[in-house]
């Protein structure tokens, strides 16, 4: 793994990204921009699920704000995979980095088989499984935004 | 269910809360506020966004100093290559508050005389 990390940090477009100033504040920028669509989409399609605003149609809000999230989860991984790169082996020995890839990675699978199993809009999932994707869904995308912010507070 | 959602929170919460020592990077917050001095042999160099990061042997202690971005680093009139393995430096900045950490956050850097400013205006 060691040998796999210091290999992407030695790539030429790897190496300009982490020597440049603006390259590196727009991928910044875009990550920033990407996790606030991720939790912005999935904070109200969650609470939505497990119960609050119960005249609003369930299909119609996950409708807007699954495609809201999703292309934030894309941006996010796109964005921080190029910041990892730039220092993949320190990021990868962080525990608030390893902490939050768990929650990312619980995230995006239980989303997944949500999905599977319920439909693009849930509208199969029954009010306690609606409840219960609704939790997994609030714990994973918060607490990947926390940890996620401790890594510049944690030390490897 | 409600008690289900509190647990998870909680439980990630105390999850975040456990990862260990605290050592902030960005910002000042974690620091003293007042300046020490420090002057050792470089024996590891990584600059680089978000900042670079020195080791250097002070008299046998190791210290872990953060010097700026590549941006701040050029400002102050730093070129590639001015921080290098077994240059000798000496530092000005504020350390950890938790002293036992040895780190260092610099303000200035000297190499052979010559004075590199990263955070003008700042004491």
């Amino acid at each position: 793994m060691e040998g796999i990390f210091g290999f992407v940090e030695a790539l030429a477009p790897i190496q300009a990204l982490r020597f440049s100033r603006w390259g590196y504040a727009a991928v910044n920028t875009g990550h920033v921009l990407a996790i606030a669509l991720l939790v912005g989409g999935s904070v109200p399609l969650a609470l939505r699920l497990f119960g609050f605003w119960p005249a609003v149609p369930r299909a119609a809000v996950a409708r807007i704000l699954s495609v809201t999230a999703g292309a934030g989860l894309v941006l996010a991984l796109l964005t921080g995979s190029l910041l990892f790169a730039t220092r993949a082996t320190e990021y990868a020995a962080n525990p608030a980095f390893q902490f939050k890839i768990a929650l990312v990675a619980l995230g995006a699978v239980s989303t997944v088989l949500a999905v599977n199993r319920y439909g693009r809009d849930m509208e199969g999932a029954s009010d306690a499984a609606a409840r219960r994707a609704a939790v997994i869904s609030l714990a994973c995308w918060v607490g990947a935004l926390v940890s996620g912010r401790l890594i510049a507070f944690v030390q490897g | 269910m409600r008690r289900l959602a509190a647990t998870a929170l909680i439980a990630a919460f105390l999850a975040v809360q456990g990862m260990g020592p605290v050592l902030a990077h960005h910002g000042w917050s974690w620091t003293t506020g007042g300046n020490i001095q420090l002057t050792g042999l470089i024996k590891t160099v990584k600059l680089g966004n978000p900042h670079g990061v020195l080791t250097v042997d002070a008299e046998g202690e190791i210290w872990t100093v953060e010097v700026g971005q590549p941006w701040r680093n050029a400002r102050a009139g730093l070129k590639p290559g001015d921080l290098a393995e077994g240059v000798e430096v000496r530092i000005i900045g504020e350390p950890s508050s938790n002293i036992e950490d040895r780190l260092v956050k610099a303000e200035e850097i000297f190499i052979s005389g010559k004075r590199y400013d990263l955070y003008p205006g700042r004491d």
